[in-house]
């Protein structure tokens, strides 16, 4: 199944190189958003390090469930979806490997996102890099589970109307907020027990949602 | 003769389903009494603390709709039988009611104590997200034509949103707090607040099971047309 | 004697789009090397019973088996089937030795680049192993398709009108090849609205109507009235 995953992983990236369709536009939206939130940040100076959080975590999460949307769609569009429902692949494995090219995809982001906030606050994000990296990495997980799972289950409806983003935000909720709080307390350089509790929210949601995405996924993607 | 025994067993039905209705109507009017006349006045609010029996009640049974909307959810999955995913429709339109509710009292409430619309605090935070998922899943829902799909996409979402809910009442907490944390209440107070939650939660209940009701007759009703159709096919 | 090995076995199989019952408790025996036309008019439901014994519609009620285990029991079971559908199955951003490839990766074949060549070179598109797949004719993109769903050597093959669209000589190639496959032993599941093809590739026809399933003599079945154009040819 291992080898099926990793095959999966790799047409799907290999089709994005190709038609550089979806990473454009979800980078160019990630840079918009942060720049108009960086204009609403500069009205208040001192309450930049306490904002940059929440509002990067918004931009990575607006910009990234356009990433996450099309994860399904251009397949289904492609009239590729259902051969890969005629393979012998588990279904697992299909989710798994959608969950990893949006983990890249956002991981992506990430690299053009957090570099832009710095430079346009002047907050130091990236001070500690390996903690950042830490609520990065598991931000993105919690993100891309519950999108990844949502994303197939709305995939297929055709007056679904992009409720995508309207299902999947309440649900990511406490790993925006999570994520927005541990960013911040790195800003401040503060690694006490509140960001460790932060970052364990952030990795329980991720493996609570990985677990669920697995398991329902099948039923998701059933016609 | 069998028509008489029928007659007599729909008769005995109906005559407990009034009954039934008599003693839920009793028990919602019993609580809104107890509210207003019998919950003494609190000291520092004054008349407009007597809300909180209602919100306290209405947010209990947000929640409750989910729960049973979710448990619902899994059982159609496990059975594909649609009478649960019947039961998971009915759950959730009382519940996203009583979530609203609960948003609306809590923001009176709010008004009254702290002189604000709104606060962020934990309790009202889950509630509103609460209600947001309850507003997915039901837009969700109405975009679905065939039943055995709309069932099974609202269980997934159900489910879902299930998990999710503890993990945002506990993000919520973390990130500040200014709820009356389970106020010391007055012995006479507890008991209104207890026969408020009592008197509403048995109106959910009979709220729910006709809800159901209908949703089931709609449903035989369509498949009673489908077999129409079907006979008109083959003449 | 011994029993022919029943390759598709669908009992009770019913199926409900919105208000509409397409298949009513249909009940379906394939044996082993048998070719099965599927005929009906237009949206009598070829396409959605096809999806089921293919197993990637789910029925509302009955089951499935493909050389008798239960066709949702383990993703493995799924080695002995293999669909040609209306959609090409091809990724338009992959060539076509690499979807090829693909394939023959996700159904577990040994060696699938070696068999990616070989199947380019049995279909003559060998030449155009690197082009993209929106840059062929549809014609060649059907062989593509067909070649895709043999690169594991299924037992069972299911078509949903594999004809349509195709060219005189892509239609003669395709009724080779599955002629081909008929003569050593492939169980073959086809819907076509094309009495031609019925009587030079069927051993059996069976009639959908009414959301219900009838074996007909295959020089007889019916021919839709809704698709006159090819009947003229």
């Amino acid at each position: 199944m291992a080898a099926k995953l990793w095959w999966m992983i790799h047409k799907d990236l290999i089709s994005e190189c190709r038609a550089r369709l979806v990473w454009p536009a979800m980078l160019l939206l990630g840079v918009v958003v942060a720049v108009v939130f960086s204009v609403q940040m500069d009205l208040l100076p001192e309450e930049k390090p306490r904002m940059i959080g929440g509002l990067l975590w918004l931009a990575i999460f607006f910009a990234g469930m356009m990433a996450i949307d099309r994860s399904f769609a251009a397949e289904r569009e492609q009239g590729c979806w259902e051969a890969l429902r005629l393979y012998p692949v588990p279904p697992t494995a299909v989710y798994l490997a959608k969950l990893a090219v949006n983990v890249i995809a956002l991981a992506a982001l990430q690299c053009v996102l957090i570099p832009l906030f710095v430079a346009l606050s002047d907050v130091p994000l990236l001070a500690y890099p390996w903690a950042m990296l830490l609520v990065a990495f598991l931000g993105n997980l919690g993100i891309a589970s519950v999108g990844t799972l949502l994303s197939a289950l709305t995939g297929g409806i055709r007056q679904n109307g992009n409720l995508l983003v309207l299902l999947v935000l309440p649900m990511v909720i406490p790993v925006v907020l999570a994520a927005a709080e541990a960013t911040r307390l790195i800003a401040l350089g503060d690694f006490g027990p509140a960001w460790w509790r932060w970052t364990e929210l952030l990795g329980a949601f991720a493996v609570v949602f990985i677990t669920a995405g697995t398991i329902l996924f099948d039923f998701a993607i059933e016609e | 003769m069998q028509t008489d025994a029928v007659q007599t067993t729909g008769e005995k039905t109906a005559r407990g389903e009034i009954l039934l209705h008599v003693l839920v109507g009793a028990l919602v009017t019993a609580a809104v009494l107890a509210i207003c006349l019998f919950a003494p006045t609190e000291k520092t609010m004054g008349d407009a603390q007597r809300i909180v029996y209602i919100h306290v009640s209405v947010a209990w049974l947000g929640l409750l709709g989910f729960i049973v909307m979710a448990v619902c959810g899994v059982l159609y999955l496990l059975r594909r039988n649609l009478a649960w995913d019947q039961w998971s429709q009915a759950a959730a339109e009382l519940g996203w009611l009583c979530c609203g509710l609960t948003l609306v009292t809590g923001s009176l409430w709010a008004r009254a104590a702290w002189d604000t619309w709104w606060t962020w605090d934990p309790r009202l935070t889950t509630s509103f997200i609460l209600w947001m998922l309850y507003c997915g899943y039901l837009l969700m829902r109405a975009g679905i034509d065939d039943a055995h799909q709309r069932a099974r996409v609202g269980a997934v979402l159900a489910i879902v949103g299930m998990l999710d809910v503890p993990l945002v009442a506990v993000a919520a907490r973390w990130f500040r707090g200014m709820h009356p944390a389970a106020p010391t209440m007055d012995p006479t107070m507890r008991a209104v607040l207890l026969s408020s939650v009592v008197g509403f939660t048995a109106l959910f209940a009979v709220l729910l099971v006709r809800r159901r009701a209908q949703l089931r007759l709609e449903h035989m009703l369509d498949a009673l047309q489908r077999r129409i159709d079907l006979n008109q096919l083959e003449l | 004697m011994t029993e022919p090995t029943v390759a598709i076995r669908a009992r009770g199989l019913s199926r409900l789009f919105g208000n509409r019952l397409v298949l009513h408790r249909v009940d379906l025996d394939v044996a082993e090397g048998q070719s099965v036309a599927l005929t009906g008019a237009n949206g009598a439901g070829k396409t959605t019973l096809l999806r089921c014994l293919a197993s990637v519609l789910r029925p509302n009620t009955g089951e499935v088996r493909w050389f008798g285990q239960l066709a949702t029991a383990d993703p493995s079971t799924r080695r002995s089937i293999a669909m040609v559908s209306h959609e090409s199955f091809l990724y338009p951003h992959l060539t076509l030795r690499e979807n090829l490839i693909f394939a023959g990766r996700m159904c577990d074949v040994g060696e699938p680049t070696r068999r990616a060549d070989e199947l380019l070179a049995r279909i003559d598109l060998s030449g155009h192993a690197h082009r993209l797949p929106p840059q062929i004719s549809r014609g060649m993109r059907q062989r593509v398709a067909v070649a895709r769903a043999l690169v594991h050597q299924p037992r069972i093959l299911l078509l949903d009108e594999p004809f349509s669209g195709l060219d005189a000589r892509g239609t003669d190639w395709l009724l080779g090849l599955l002629q081909g496959l008929h003569a050593r032993g492939r169980t073959l599941c086809f819907a076509t609205h094309d009495q031609e093809k019925v009587r030079r590739l069927a051993d059996r026809v069976l009639e959908l109507r009414s959301g219900r399933v009838e074996e007909v003599a295959v020089d007889e079945s019916s021919v839709s009235e809704e698709a006159p154009a090819l009947r003229a040819a």
